[in-house]
């Protein structure tokens, strides 16, 4: 009961559907168009598949048979409701003519993009924007919210725990004329709700984002995540059919102009490294949807957004690295029992943050074309030399603009490759991430025989003294400031500025208490390793930086820690 | 009306290339310094690259060391439109950087690949039947390759494994290399078999290192190109291996075969970039201390073929 609850769009009334204004993002009218987005998506999905009865006829049976097949071990309600309509499919499919075909396409089709739809209600979003965070605040800060009642926009708690670095001033002028497509790095199931806050606290439009259906179980992220713009994506189903209504749906939304926002490593970093392999998935649909622009003769602009967030803590680190090590990434690709899931790990990890200076940073990189060029103020693209040059002139064949998903496919993996050389850059280290790093670095030093599992076990046998540790990050933060210097990472005010053993002590801090281990605890003059695996997840994202952050005694352990990037996998 | 083709660079390979092209009925610029225009029948030679602004498919046909400033000067006159096409065995720099990669890097262009394979330049020009392998993640430039050069002898494939494709064309010519100083130095058919094998297998090794697909070393880029050494296509290569077998340095082979050889200057960066990846590369080794002049040739090659080894893989 509380499930279907949860998993059915909970919605308010509404009477006359609402325009978005001349100077208000076009999701604001996003209701007033929600159906014939879904019809569209319809059409064009069975409009690709009409070819012969026989592309119909696969199409439909390749969908039906996998649904069945997929419902008949669930014993749900959705089961009880949707089995027997897949299985009459069966049963006659070989008997249907080419328009009933056509018409049980049709039907099916309409109804997944039905289910993939989000809303977006403005009056939610207001909620969201106003109420909300005065709400985070009485729960989280009570002594702070007569100054949050008094504050024009009441986000004093939440501005205190959220920093927004990056190009968010060239943003708000592109966004006028351009349509924009955040892509971030992706660390936790919070990574949405974070990143809306940080376009409400940047004044910069909400976009539409595709969410796991599990993430709907929880029933107060439902409601909102149903009517800020996000839109479905059921894992569960596997057919091709599904992945060409969920393309088709994400293409045509921006296509007309609804900016938004897609992970492209897929799902969260299970080992919290900075995604290297990019496979961008449905964010390829915004390349595509570049290309029916040109053919079309709009000339607007399509810009993505590369961002990354970085969390000093992570809510579902424990849950992510073991799945890491024990190789079950892609077995357990959808994950329901995390602590995404459970309202009081929740509770716990916000009181944690409140107490944390920027307790996550949100870095917008450069935005760039859709093949991955710089672009100016006014959204122009430029090629190498500063050149002003013609983004369409890559969607062209013999100097026409054309439609070529082969050719879109490889752009999306150039463009995949682009992102992958640009998050290192954008990356923020978090003190968490530079304390673990190094002590994870003294553990490699000191166990250089080991492999990584045997290394993982190695709970509280490991010391190190506190000043010989302040002095070891002390060396590294001075190398980590000249990379900084030379553009090549970023880092927090506090990682450049304070004293390392303060730089410990408030690591330490912040890892006692939320997670049901510790990384590491001090014990008199000394720091104890207590958890590796929770050090080795904060430490991974300084994977790339781990030979330049070394001084020569490291260099062993600083190589060993390179090779992370190739353990498992990226995941 | 076919297309016309561009061609940057009129050495040996390009003038093929335009004259293959304009054979198979396109219209064909040519941009060289070197040649006179007029020089060679229904082909427009051109001495700056401007003309190419008017052409979507350009085949890059210049050494590796001069890659950055030839995508400096294509940079000016081409955009995403531009099919670019590189015919290079050579790999840039100490990171090894792929000539795509320079062009994508330096130019405008996207729609990037390489053209490998068991290609010399008198065997296209004629005719003679034989295979190529285009790599590119676009099929369009494979498409374009093919409208361009294929024929009744020419079969033209293509793979998406572009970085495989480029990094076993630079191997074998270092491979050859060797093959040159084993032959001079007698070691019969066994032992060029042997050397042209497992040179071919630490060339796919350093390709896992690379990213690229192990296929594309068994494949015309890799040992196909290698066979045609084998067989006799007169590969500079061979021959600078030869003379460093006789006792001659780098340079003074270099000054004997006078042509651009890219393995002379790759194979101390292979040998260094398995080093750094912690992948062995004996054969590759051996010959960069050849080049070097550290290690006699007989030497080198007594000790490559004495050592101890294990299983095959």
């Amino acid at each position: 009961m509380f499930r279907r609850f949860s998993e059915t769009p909970l919605r308010l009334p509404s009477f006359l559907p609402r325009l978005a204004g001349p100077d208000e993002a076009p999701i604001f009218g996003w209701n007033a168009e929600r159906d014939d987005v879904i019809a569209t998506t319809s059409r064009r999905v069975v409009d690709a598949h009409r070819k012969t009865r026989a592309t119909m006829e696969q199409a439909l049976a390749e969908a039906a048979f996998h649904e069945a097949k997929r419902l008949e071990s669930q014993h749900d309600d959705e089961a009880a409701a949707r089995l027997g309509y897949f299985r009459g499919i069966l049963r006659r499919i070989a008997k249907m003519s080419a328009t009933e075909l056509e018409h049980e396409l049709e039907s099916l089709t309409t109804t997944m993009a039905g289910d993939v739809a989000g809303n977006f209600d403005p009056r939610v979003y207001e909620f969201a924007r106003h109420v909300a965070p005065r709400l985070v605040t009485a729960v989280m800060r009570p002594s702070k919210l007569p100054s949050a009642l008094l504050a024009s926009d009441g986000t004093s708690v939440l501005r205190s725990m959220l920093t927004i670095e990056g190009s968010v001033p060239l943003l708000r002028r592109l966004e006028r004329h351009a349509t924009l497509v955040y892509v971030p790095t992706h660390s936790s199931n919070l990574d949405s709700v974070v990143l809306g806050q940080a376009l409400v606290v940047s004044d910069l439009a909400p976009v539409m984002y595709g969410a796991g259906k599990n993430l709907f179980t929880n029933p107060i992220m439902s409601f909102f995540m149903h009517n800020l713009g996000a839109y479905r994506v059921d894992r569960r189903v596997r057919t091709n059919l599904y992945k060409d209504v969920l393309k088709t749906y994400a293409r045509e939304t921006i296509r007309r102009g609804y900016n938004g926002l897609f992970f492209p490593g897929g799902t969260r970093s299970r080992s919290n490294l900075i995604e290297s392999k990019l496979k961008l998935g449905l964010a390829g649909a915004a390349v595509e949807a570049f290309a029916e622009r040109r053919v079309a003769r709009d000339h607007r602009p399509i810009l993505f957004v590369p961002t990354t967030i970085n969390y000093a803590l992570v809510l579902e680190a424990e849950t992510l690295v073991a799945d890491w090590l024990v190789e079950e990434g892609k077995s357990r690709y959808i994950i329901e029992d995390d602590e995404f899931s459970r309202v009081d790990r929740w509770v716990e990890f916000f009181r944690k943050l409140v107490g944390l200076r920027a307790a996550c940073v949100i870095r917008f990189g450069q935005p760039l074309d859709p093949f991955g060029n710089d672009v100016d103020d006014v959204g122009q693209s430029i090629g190498p030399g500063g050149r002003i040059i013609d983004p369409g002139s890559y969607v062209t064949t013999r100097g026409v603009p054309t439609l070529d998903s082969a050719r879109d496919a490889a752009y999306t993996r150039e463009l995949g490759d682009r992102l992958a050389g640009i998050y290192p850059r954008e990356t923020v280290v978090m003190p968490t991430q530079l304390v673990a790093h190094v002590l994870y670095r003294r553990l490699v030093h000191e166990t250089l025989g080991l492999d990584l599992f045997a290394r993982m076990r190695l709970r509280n046998e490991i010391r190190v003294r506190h000043d010989e540790l302040a002095r070891d990050l002390g060396e590294t933060r001075d190398r980590l400031a000249a990379l900084v210097q030379r553009g090549e990472v970023h880092a927090t005010d506090d990682v450049l500025h304070a004293r390392p053993s303060v730089l410990v002590e408030h690591a330490l801090e912040v890892w006692n208490g939320y997670h049901r281990r510790v990384a590491a605890r001090g014990e008199g003059m000394d720091v104890v390793i207590d958890d590796p695996t929770l050090l080795l997840y904060y430490q991974n994202r300084l994977v790339p930086f781990a030979h330049k952050l070394a001084t020569e005694p490291y260099q062993r352990a600083a190589a060993n820690i390179a090779n992370l990037a190739n353990v498992g996998g990226r995941k | 009306m076919s297309p016309a083709i561009g061609v940057l660079g009129g050495g040996e390979f390009g003038r093929a290339i335009a004259r293959t092209a304009a054979r198979n009925g396109h219209d064909v610029i040519l941009v060289s310094r070197a040649l006179a225009p007029g020089s060679l029948d229904a082909i427009h030679i051109s001495r700056d690259a401007a003309p190419l602004a008017d052409v979507d498919l350009v085949f890059v046909c210049v050494p590796s060391h001069v890659i950055g400033l030839a995508a400096d000067e294509l940079a000016e006159h081409v955009d995403g439109r531009h099919r670019l096409v590189h015919v290079s065995r050579g790999l840039v720099g100490d990171s090894l950087a792929t000539m795509t990669s320079v062009l994508r890097d330096r130019t405008s262009a996207r729609r990037v690949g390489v053209l490998a394979g068991p290609l010399v330049a008198e065997s296209l020009e004629r005719g003679a039947p034989g295979g190529a392998v285009v790599g590119s993640r676009f099929p369009e430039v494979a498409r374009d390759v093919r409208d361009a050069l294929a024929g009744d002898s020419l079969r033209v494939y293509d793979t998406d494994d572009v970085a495989g494709v480029e990094l076993a064309s630079a191997c074998v010519g270092v491979i050859s290399l060797a093959l040159g100083c084993a032959r001079t130095l007698e070691l019969g058919p066994g032992g060029l078999a042997t050397i042209a094998t497992r040179g071919m297998n630490e060339a796919a090794r350093l390709g896992d290192a690379f990213g690229a697909s192990r296929a594309s070393f068994g494949g015309l880029a890799g040992m196909g190109d290698l066979i045609a050494v084998v067989a006799g296509d007169r590969r500079p290569d061979l021959r600078v291996g030869e003379l460093l077998a006789k006792g001659k340095t780098a340079k003074q082979a270099l000054d004997e075969v006078a042509t651009n050889v890219e393995s002379l200057g790759l194979v101390g960066r292979l040998s260094a970039y398995g080093r750094h990846v912690n992948v062995p590369t004996p054969i590759f080794d051996a010959i960069a201390s050849v080049v070097a002049g550290t290690v006699d040739p007989a030497l080198a090659m007594r000790n490559l073929m004495g050592r101890n080894v294990g299983r095959e893989g």
